[in-house]
C-alpha cells in the first residue's frame, strides 16, 4: 500500500506538470491561429468544432482537471488509510482539497478571471504537497516495516 | 542457507483493528460518494411530467407525479385545429452523410434535402404550413422544432416529450398556421447538441402579405467545423442592391452561444428581435448587436453596406465599406426603442417563478462533474413549472452559474420587464432566446396561452445535456411519450 499511495502522490505530481504544458500550448495554439485569421467569440468558442493546433491542449486540461486529478487525489486518500504512513492521511486530505479548491477555480475563474491568478499559483502548491507526499511515503518504505510487537502481557 | 526465523503470529485483536480502522474510513469517504451516485442514476425511460419538483407558481412546490392529472389531455391532441389543405407544403429528408457547403469546404454532418443549411422555408402572415419530414440516414433519428413559433404542442418537435424522434425510414407531418410575420428557425430536436452543430437546420421566414417593403435578405449564421458561415458560404456573402436601397437582413445565430454584428460606418437600424417587431427602432451607429444562441435580429441598412459578423459578413451593394473591429459598444436592448402596450397586464400575474441557475459538484447521472443547477438542485431535480391557459406568468431567471446561458423557452414569447432591478423602457422586447450573462437577473412575463408541456432550457446546447432543462406544463395536459431508450432530445 505505501508503494501504491507513493505511486498516486507522484502521477498526481506529474498531472500538475501536464496541465500546466497542456494550457500553455493551448493558449500558444489558440494565438497562432487567431494570428493566422481565425476568429474567436463566444459563439465559436462554445461550437467545440473549432480546429487548430492545440486545441487538444484545452480538452486535457478540462478532462484531467475535472475527472482524472480528483479520482487520483482521491484514491490517494482511501489508499492512505491502509497503508500506514506517519502523516499519510493528513498529506493525502491535503492534497484532496488543494484538488478540490484547484478544480473550483478553474471552473469558476471563467466567469472572474482573477481567480485564474490563484489557479495557476495553488498548481504549485499542490505539485509541492503531492511531492511532500509522496517523499513521505518514501521515508516510511526505507524504515523498518514494524516495531517488533511487545510480548503480550507486558503493558 | 538459514531458514528464515519464524515470525511471531501477530496478536489477532491488534490485527484486526489495523484493518479496521481504515476500512471504516473509507467507508466514510465513499459511502456517501456510492449513495450520491446511485441517486443520480436515471431510469432507463422516463417521463417529463413525472420529474423534478411541481411549481404552482403560488408558492406551493411538491413532487411531480402528483400533478399529472389522469385522463387529461394528450400532446398529441394539441395539433393545427383547421383540416383544410396547406398553404405550404415543403418535405425534407434529412440524411447522415459528408456533404459541401456552398462555399466548398468539404464536412461531415447532416443535411436536408441534401442540403445544409437545409432549405429556407417561407411562408406568408397566417398561411397553413405543412413539413413532412422524412428519416432517410440519420441513425439516431430526427425530429423538427420550430424555433421561436408558437406552434401547437404537438408540432414542438421534441423528442421524447411532444413526439417520438422519427427513426431511419420513418416520417412525421407537422401542421401549423403562422400567426407573426418574422424571423425564425428549425432545428433537429433529438441528440440536439450534435445534430444542430452538425447541419441539421434552416431558416424559416414569415412575411407579411405584400413583403416587408424593403430588398428582404436572409443571413442563417453557422459554424462548421470552426469556420463561421452565411447561408452555408464562408467569407463575403453578397447583397444585390442599387444605392440608397434600404435592406432588411435577417440575422439567425444557429449556435450554442452569442455572436456580434455590427455595420462599419454607416448607421442602422434593429427592425425586429426574436421575429418580434421593435417599435419605434432609432437609427444607431458605431454600436454592436448581440445576438445569442438561437437568437434573431433583422437589422435595416441602406446600401452599400458592410455587416460584419465576425469572421464572416454580409455585404450590401457595390462598394461596400472595408471591414472595421468591432465597436466597444453593445446596443442595450432594454432601453432600444419606443413604449407601446403589451397586450397584457404583468402586474396583474397569477403566476410567479423563479429559474435561478447555478453550477454544483455532484453526479449527473452517475457521471461525476460540476453541473448546472436550477434553483439549486441537479437534473432531474428541476422545477415543473405548473400553469393554467389564460394564465399572466412571471419569472424570474437570476444567473449565478459563472457562466452566461441563452435560455430558450418553447411555444410562448416573454416579454423582458426588468434587468438588475431596472426596468425596460424602450420598446416591448419580446424574446423567445434571452442572454442572461453571469450575475444578471431578468424578470419576464408572458401569457399562458398555448396548451402542451413546454421545454424551457438553455439554448447552449451542450449545457442542455449538462441539465440546464426544465419544463413548462398546463395543468391537466399529459404525454405519452418517453425520454430515454430512442429519445434524447437534448
Amino acid at each position: 500500500m505505501k508503494s501504491v499511495y507513493r505511486v498516486l502522490a507522484y502521477l498526481i505530481a506529474l498531472e500538475v506538470v501536464i496541465q500546466a504544458a497542456a494550457i500553455a500550448f493551448a493558449v500558444a495554439g489558440l494565438g497562432t491561429w487567431i494570428q493566422q485569421g481565425g476568429v474567436l467569440d463566444a459563439a465559436s468558442m462554445e461550437s467545440e468544432t473549432t480546429e487548430f493546433t492545440g486545441v487538444a491542449g484545452f480538452m486535457i486540461h478540462g478532462l484531467n482537471g475535472q475527472i482524472i486529478v480528483p479520482l487520483l487525489a482521491l484514491a490517494l486518500l482511501i489508499v492512505s488509510f491502509f497503508a500506514r504512513i506517519p502523516g499519510g492521511v493528513l498529506w493525502a486530505g491535503i492534497v484532496l482539497v488543494t484538488v478540490v479548491v484547484q478544480a473550483l477555480l478553474g471552473i469558476f475563474s471563467h466567469g472572474a478571471p482573477v481567480l485564474g491568478l490563484v489557479h495557476g499559483a495553488l498548481a504549485l502548491a499542490l505539485f509541492a504537497v503531492a511531492a511532500i507526499a509522496a517523499r513521505r511515503s518514501e521515508a516510511a518504505l526505507g524504515a523498518p516495516v514494524h516495531a517488533p510487537a511487545p510480548p503480550a502481557g507486558v503493558a | 542457507m538459514l531458514a528464515p526465523p519464524e515470525a511471531p503470529a501477530a496478536p489477532r485483536r491488534p490485527g484486526r483493528r489495523r484493518l479496521l480502522v481504515p476500512a471504516v474510513a473509507a467507508v466514510v469517504v465513499l459511502a456517501p460518494l456510492a449513495w450520491l451516485w446511485q441517486a443520480s442514476l436515471l431510469p432507463g425511460t422516463y417521463s417529463v411530467t413525472d420529474m423534478g419538483t411541481v411549481d404552482d407558481g403560488r408558492g406551493n412546490a411538491g413532487h411531480a407525479g402528483h400533478a399529472a392529472t389522469a385522463g387529461g389531455r394528450s400532446v398529441d391532441s394539441l395539433t393545427e385545429p383547421s383540416a383544410g389543405p396547406a398553404d405550404v407544403r415543403v418535405e425534407l429528408v434529412a440524411r447522415e452523410e459528408p456533404f459541401r457547403l456552398a462555399s466548398g469546404e468539404e464536412t461531415t454532418g447532416y443535411t436536408l434535402n441534401g442540403t445544409s443549411p437545409g432549405p429556407v422555408v417561407h411562408a406568408e402572415l397566417g398561411q397553413l404550413v405543412e413539413v413532412r419530414l422524412v428519416n432517410e440516414s440519420v441513425r439516431d433519428g430526427v425530429t423538427l422544432h420550430w424555433h421561436g413559433l408558437d406552434v401547437p404542442n404537438a408540432d414542438d418537435g421534441v423528442a421524447g416529450v411532444t413526439q417520438d424522434a422519427v427513426p431511419v425510414g420513418g416520417s412525421f407531418t407537422y401542421r401549423f398556421r403562422v400567426h407573426q410575420a418574422g424571423t425564425f428557425w428549425y432545428h433537429s430536436h433529438q441528440a440536439s447538441h450534435v445534430q444542430v452543430q452538425r447541419g441539421l437546420l434552416g431558416a424559416l421566414v414569415v412575411t407579411p402579405p405584400g413583403g416587408v417593403g424593403a430588398i428582404d435578405a436572409l443571413a442563417l449564421v453557422h459554424l462548421y467545423d470552426g469556420t463561421r458561415t452565411v447561408n452555408g458560404r464562408s467569407g463575403e456573402t453578397p447583397v444585390a442592391a442599387a444605392p440608397g436601397e434600404r435592406v432588411r437582413v435577417r440575422v439567425v445565430n444557429t449556435d450554442n452561444a452569442p455572436m456580434s454584428v455590427w455595420v462599419p460606418g454607416r448607421p442602422f437600424r434593429v427592425l425586429a428581435v426574436d421575429g418580434s417587431e421593435v417599435h419605434g427602432p432609432g437609427e444607431v451607429r458605431d454600436v454592436a448587436v448581440e445576438v445569442t444562441g438561437g437568437a434573431r435580429t433583422d437589422l435595416e441598412v441602406v446600401a452599400p453596406a458592410r455587416i460584419d459578423l465576425g469572421g464572416a459578413s454580409v455585404l450590401v451593394g457595390e462598394q461596400a465599406p472595408p471591414a472595421a473591429p468591432r465597436p466597444a459598444a453593445t446596443l442595450d436592448l432594454l432601453t432600444y426603442g419606443t413604449p407601446a402596450p403589451l397586450g397584457f397586464d404583468p402586474a396583474a400575474a397569477t403566476r410567479s417563478f423563479d429559474y435561478v441557475i447555478g453550477r454544483s459538484p455532484g453526479f449527473l447521472d452517475g457521471v461525476p462533474g460540476m453541473w448546472w443547477t436550477i434553483n439549486g438542485h441537479l437534473f432531474p431535480d428541476v422545477p415543473m413549472y405548473m400553469v393554467a391557459e389564460g394564465d399572466v406568468v412571471r419569472m424570474r431567471v437570476e444567473n449565478r452559474s459563472g457562466e452566461g446561458h441563452p435560455m430558450h423557452l418553447h411555444g410562448h414569447h416573454a416579454v423582458v420587464l426588468s434587468r438588475g432591478g431596472v426596468p425596460a423602457a424602450g420598446s416591448p422586447w419580446w424574446v423567445d432566446s434571452l442572454q442572461v450573462a453571469d450575475g444578471e437577473t431578468y424578470e419576464i412575463a408572458f401569457v399562458a396561452d398555448n396548451p402542451g408541456v413546454w421545454t424551457d432550457h438553455c439554448h447552449n446546447l451542450p449545457h442542455a445535456v449538462e441539465g440546464l432543462v426544465a419544463h413548462l406544463m398546463y395543468e391537466g395536459v399529459t404525454t405519452p411519450h418517453r425520454i430515454g431508450g430512442p429519445n434524447t432530445p437534448e
